[in-house]
């Protein structure tokens, strides 16, 4: 599904640069659920804005389906984020002023779909994330949990096959936290490839199969572990 | 706020235009200051092209009324009374008509500051212009004839009411004589753009008020029918007297033009220079200073927005704030030109003229005048706006992660 091999990343402010991610190899396939670990500033959020086609690779591959995305001029990458990547961002990153189901929609705007097929999709992923029942509240009105639950329902209304998570758990108490690890598998049993970036040791125990992969100092280090089960 | 959603109730249209709406009205505030602004420019803006184009059309409408030809006597560069006698050769020149001994100045009131126009007119003859053709039509020639009356325009009466000589004037002439004139009536509004400081007396009681004598004329009108004929009989008359000057009607109207162009150019370079400095503002906004903007950029791209669909939405958002600004603008502007008559404007255009002028503006409606305000105020807008909005577009959106 996505294939990472000897990537780098730089970033340059006058005469420094800064080595962000050092000979990134990883391989992650159709279906799975990567836990990308490590303490903040590891460059979690690099590698994820790297799969998601919002940055660019130094050097190095990166292929999504056998796709070098990298490389593509824009009407393709955003054609293929919007067919293939959902994200879910560390600050949810709602438009405040719009009602939950009008944030939902924002990602099949361009899409041929009319307003009936657009309102079912819409529908159905306010189901799905479990928070139908605040569909008309304005996104600046909803706790942190409720707005966690807006950005899943508005990852997954593409149906994209690829669930991007960059500190989904940063800004909710534990009981959210525990709730959207229960979506999360959903998500998982649905079929989903989700990469998560955390520093969250809830992560480290899932009830289903997962893999984690530690980062440290912009590198994946070594040691790989396996956790969990299909139950 | 938003009770029902399109989740419920189905909406009419495209999944984008419901997201332009929905920006467009959610995000009001965003808006608000920029179609302020845009509204004073092109509220301005049209106002004064309203004027200058409603002056320019009564000019135009006045000097259609004009004889064609002046003929004036000339000396030492100055125009001087002509002699009354000078009309007979004129009256044997093939291939004119309405040839009318003119007799019309100044007068100068208490400390010689404010002036009349005084108009001295033959009852029983035609008249030059069409405009006293009108006013004498409407007038009891009989109980006129049968004293000392004048007819006077709005602001003659209006300022000698306000010096306590509501019903008569008394005239100073030039030889020392007070000479007492009734006001027979006042003039109509309409014909204030000529007749606003006019005053209109029999021949007699003109020359006399003017000090001039009994075969003195100011000047001598003519006109020539056959637009083909006007230079050769300018030359003719021109070759009579070696002191003889002719005025033809688009010498007037060139220079009525000159002083309205160049109100209206001083205006409109202030404008221009207001236009620019707010697309600078604007540029700025959207380039740098609207982070908010870049965000809400970066964050369109990272849910799937391609950089077309994004310009799309900026660009449908900009054209509803021009078109908006553009329309109240200038019904705004009509209205407080064509109803409520232009306060203040007016004053900055017909100042200079020393008397209250309470000209009517005739509406005039001209599309290229207002189609060009669009053009010079839209095409530079959208610009500042789309440009920066393209050059966020198209840097990879990265922030939208963080
Ligand atoms: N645009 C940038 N310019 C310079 N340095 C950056 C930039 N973006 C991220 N970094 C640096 O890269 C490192 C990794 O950042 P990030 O990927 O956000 O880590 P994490 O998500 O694991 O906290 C940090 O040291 C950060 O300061
Ligand atoms: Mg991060």
């Amino acid at each position: 599904m996505i294939s990472i091999e000897n990537l780098n990343r730089y970033f340059k402010s006058g005469d420094t640069s800064f080595h962000v991610l050092k000979d990134i190899n990883l391989e992650v396939l159709e279906g799975e659920c990567v836990v990308l670990r490590g303490v903040s500033g590891s460059g979690k959020t690099t590698l994820l804005s790297i799969m998601a086609g919002l940055d660019r690779p130094s050097s190095g591959k990166l292929l999504v389906d056998g796709e070098s995305i990298a490389k593509l001029p824009d009407l393709h990458i955003s054609a293929f984020r919007a067919k293939k990547i959902g994200i879910i961002f560390q600050h949810f990153n709602l438009l405040e002023h719009l009602s939950a189901s009008e944030n939902v929609m924002i990602p099949l705007i361009p899409s041929e779909l009319n307003m009936t097929e657009v309102a079912q999709r819409v529908k159905r992923s306010l189901e799905i994330a479990n928070i139908s029942h605040k569909a008309t509240r304005p996104a600046g009105r909803l706790s942190g949990g409720e707005k966690q639950r807006v950005a899943i329902a508005r990852a997954l209304v593409a149906d994209p096959s690829v669930i991007l998570c960059d500190e989904p758990t940063a800004n909710l108490d534990r009981d959210n936290s525990l709730k959207f690890i229960d979506i999360l598998k959903d998500l998982h049993n649905m079929g989903k490839t989700i990469i998560v970036a955390t520093h969250d040791p809830l992560f480290d125990n899932l009830s289903f199969a997962s893999r984690i992969v530690p980062m440290q100092d912009g590198s994946i280090v070594s040691k790989e572990q396996g956790v969990g089960s299909s139950e | 706020m938003s009770s029902k959603s399109f989740l419920d109730k189905p909406f009419f249209g495209s999944p984008f235009f419901f997201f332009l709406t929905l920006e467009f009205f959610k995000e009001r505030k965003k808006h608000i200051g920029v179609v302020v602004i845009s509204l004073v420019i092109l509220f301005l803006l049209s106002s004064v092209l309203f004027i200058s184009s409603s002056i320019r059309y009564s000019i135009e409408q006045t000097l259609d009324k004009e004889p064609d030809f002046v003929v004036q006597k000339i000396q030492g560069g100055e125009r001087v009374n002509a002699p009354a006698e000078w009309i007979d050769p004129l009256l044997e020149i093939y291939g004119i008509n309405k040839v009318t001994a003119r007799v019309y100045g100044r007068y100068f009131f208490k400390a010689k500051r404010d002036s009349f126009l005084i108009v001295g007119v033959d009852f029983m003859d035609e008249q030059s212009h069409k405009t006293l053709e009108s006013i004498m039509d409407e007038t009891d020639l009989k109980s006129f004839l049968s004293s000392d009356n004048m007819l006077v325009g709005e602001g003659v009466s209006i300022y000698l009411k306000e010096h306590f000589y509501p019903n008569h004037y008394s005239f100073l002439t030039p030889k020392g004589d007070f000479k007492k004139i009734n006001i027979f009536k006042v003039l109509p509004k309409e014909s204030n753009l000529i007749a606003n400081d006019m005053i209109i007396l029999p021949m007699d009681l003109a020359k006399e008020v003017l000090g001039m004598g009994e075969d003195e004329v100011t000047d001598i009108a003519l006109n020539v029918p056959n637009d083909d004929e006007w230079d050769n009989v300018a030359d003719k008359i021109s070759a009579f007297y070696y002191d003889l000057r002719v005025v033809t009607k688009h010498d007037i109207k060139k220079a009525y033009e000159n002083l309205y162009n160049y109100k209206g150019g001083v205006f409109l370079i202030l404008f221009l220079i207001a236009i620019v400095t707010f697309v600078l503002i604007l540029y700025q906004r959207y380039a740098m200073v609207y982070s908010s903007e870049r965000r809400h950029i970066g964050l369109l791209r990272a849910l799937g927005w391609s950089i077309r669909d994004v310009l799309k939405l900026k660009f449908f958002e900009t054209i509803i704030i021009v078109i908006i600004s553009f329309i109240v603008g200038v019904v705004l502007a009509y209205f407080y030109v064509f109803v409520l008559g232009a306060p203040l404007l007016k004053e900055i255009f017909l100042g200079g003229a020393n008397m209250k002028n309470s000209l009517v503006l005739v509406p005039v409606l001209d599309f290229g005048v207002l189609s060009s305000i669009f053009l010079i105020y839209a095409v530079p807008f959208i610009a500042a706006v789309l440009i920066p909005v393209w050059k966020i577009s198209v840097t990879d959106p990265k922030e939208a992660m963080l």
